[in-house]
């Protein structure tokens, strides 16, 4: 599957087990095969994963959580799984990812777009926002993936 | 030593572990159900085309004083349309339970044994749509002026009718019938062409695997 490694950076940042990250990866490049056709030049083919990939998570999360929040009513406390996150052998990245975790969803996603040097102009583009707004919005996220990595970075 | 948010970024992914893509049990599973139930939802437009087609036939040619054509292209029509429905329960009847990759061939050859056997009924119904239109037309009301107007002016006629077009129309019909298989298959083609394209291609990534474990 080609640009591969851009739907695994995303898909672990939009999920908490290594079962939705498969599951979440898959629908991904299932949703890139129905659709491929669909693509246009007038965007990059990268641009296009992303935004597919970004939307594809988005969707599957809501419908988690609303699942989940179905399954909380029916459960007892007691019923339920212990979650098992999906962990990668760079310590330092693992604490990034959790702390992207915690972040918003679009700004998980803008944080993302960044971190693979995604100009501004791209990441609006992928984003449907307004380009202007971006350096502010990755300057806040920053700050706030800082504080909760607790000075481990500079 | 304290990183900056981008440098444990690209650090961390420099490790191919990082990137390793997980495996995908049931994609092709998947796939393979998607292309057929987007084949089935195709194919059941297609048939409610024929079907509404043909009923607007009718009610026209019924207008233009053509019922007899129009009620033996209705009936052609429908018998086409029962007999893609009868198709189409059997490709329910494709076993579920194979692999992947067998289901998706089984489906292939459903659509080449498809392809054929409406080539070979198509040789039949084109020459008969072009005959019937052309001589329930003819005969209709609508085109009694012309018609009268060919009777005066021409004493090259047969049954009312001008020999030179009636021969060239005969002619246009045989034609159709001969080529009916070719003109079917790139009718198929325009219509399937995408979804052929994408079983093709599936079939091909699914045999490179097998081949490959």
């Amino acid at each position: 599957m080609p640009y591969a490694g851009i739907i695994i950076k995303i898909c672990r940042a939009y999920t908490d087990t290594e079962e939705d990250f498969e599951d979440y990866y898959q629908e991904v490049c299932l949703q890139i095969w129905k659709s491929k056709d669909r693509f246009q030049d007038q965007s990059e083919w990268s641009t296009w994963v992303y935004r597919l990939t970004l939307n594809v998570c988005l969707t599957l999360m809501r419908k988690s959580k609303k699942q989940k929040k179905y399954e909380s009513n029916e459960l007892s406390p007691g019923d339920q799984k212990e979650e098992n996150a999906p962990s990668i052998s760079d310590e330092s990245l693992n604490q990034l990812y959790a702390a992207i975790r915690e972040l918003s969803e679009i700004d998980r996603a803008v944080i993302l777009l960044y971190l693979e040097e995604k100009s501004y102009q791209e990441i609006a583009q992928i984003m449907g926002t307004n380009p202007n707004n971006i350096g502010v919005r990755i300057k806040r996220i920053k700050e706030r993936l800082k504080k909760k990595l607790d000075g481990k970075v500079n | 030593m304290e990183k900056s948010i981008e440098q444990i970024w690209k650090d961390g992914f420099l490790k191919q572990e990082a990137l390793i893509a997980p495996k995908v049990n049931d994609l092709y599973n998947r796939k393979s159900i998607h292309l057929v139930e987007k084949f089935q939802r195709m194919f059941k437009i297609n048939i409610w085309g024929i079907i509404i087609g043909a009923s607007l036939i009718l009610i026209a040619s019924f207008g233009a004083g053509a019922g007899l054509a129009g009620v033996i292209i209705f009936i052609t029509l429908l018998a086409v349309a029962y007999s893609a429905k009868l198709d189409s329960d059997g490709l329910k009847q494709l076993d579920k339970g194979q692999s992947s990759f067998e289901y998706l061939s089984s489906f292939r050859e459903w659509i080449q044994q498809s392809i054929e056997k409406y080539g070979s009924l198509y040789r039949i119904v084109y020459p008969v749509f072009i005959l019937t239109f052309y001589f329930g037309l003819w005969f209709s009301d609508l085109l009694e002026p012309i018609r009268e107007k060919v009777a005066e002016n021409s004493s090259n006629l047969i049954f009312g009718m001008h020999v030179p077009t009636t021969l060239l129309i005969i002619g246009g019909a045989i034609a159709m019938g001969f080529f009916a298989k070719r003109i079917h298959r790139e009718d198929v083609e325009l219509m399937y062409g995408k979804i052929m394209g994408k079983l093709d291609e599936a079939l091909q990534e699914m045999e490179e695997l097998r081949t490959t474990k």
